[in-house]
């Protein structure tokens, strides 16, 4: 099993739909960037492309049997995009309570 | 899929709670700082302090605008492409007001599974206050 260290941002990393929906089918399985070119409708070079980001952000490890190479997903990274969801909610109730002194603000 | 709903009572008229969610200066007031104007079909943006994978900016476009009842805007910022609504009831001279910010698509997906030892509702029981809730059925 071997790891690239993460160098990229793994927020830009799931920007894309394509690698998003590339992260959805290595969840269900390890997969060959043949077959999630296959699954996406898209070229290998594309794919390879993809996959690369979603290496260097360390989002993925990989797996050598033979000539074939299978990708899944690292889990450890997705943690920080859920905690930055976690934000959003927050984010959401700071908000509503400014909302809430402003219309105090508006009635006086 | 609705990823994150509140619902909150405001003590206010359900009329001057619309035009605070609707008028540009208001929005700035307690949102963030914007050209929104009241037109369906509208694009616009808010803008804030930049962070990691976000550069400040949240792209936006009116998708639906009922008076006084509902406003629905996508919100594309970051890795963020999804839809924010604010929906208004009125309660006995108080309004009640519905947020949801659905679309969070494979990110969500995917978090359940993976990403968090303790459940999403775990998580928000810890984070937030009684009025949050999350809907993760579809």
């Amino acid at each position: 099993m071997t790891y690239v260290a993460p160098n990229q941002d793994p927020f830009k990393a799931i920007a894309d739909p394509n690698r998003r929906r590339m992260l959805d089918l290595m969840l269900q399985d390890a997969r060959t960037v043949g077959s999630l070119a296959e699954a996406l409708g898209i070229s290998q070079p594309a794919t390879s492309q993809h996959m690369q980001v979603l290496r260097l952000a360390g989002l993925v490890d990989e797996r050598v049997e033979g000539r074939r190479t299978f990708y899944s997903v690292r889990a450890a990274e997705l943690r920080t995009i859920s905690d930055w969801i976690a934000k959003y909610e927050a984010f959401w109730t700071d908000k509503l309570d400014a909302l809430e002194a402003h219309l105090a603000r508006m009635k006086n | 899929m609705k990823d994150i709903l509140i619902r909150r009572t405001l003590g206010f008229p359900r009329t001057m709670v619309w035009e605070a969610l609707t008028t540009s200066h208001h929005l700035a007031a307690w949102l963030m700082p914007n050209d929104f104007r009241p037109v369906l079909h509208h694009s616009f943006t808010f803008r804030t302090a930049p962070a990691p994978g976000f550069d400040g900016i949240v792209q936006c476009n009116v998708l639906e605008i009922t008076p006084p009842a509902r406003l629905k805007i996508s919100w594309k910022g970051g890795a963020l492409d999804t839809i924010v609504t604010f929906e208004l009831e009125e309660k006995g001279g108080e309004t009640q007001l519905t947020l949801s910010h659905a679309g969070f698509e494979g990110l969500s997906n995917m978090i359940p599974r993976v990403a968090l030892g303790l459940g999403w509702k775990d998580l928000l029981a810890k984070k937030l206050p009684t009025y949050l809730r999350t809907n993760q059925s579809k």
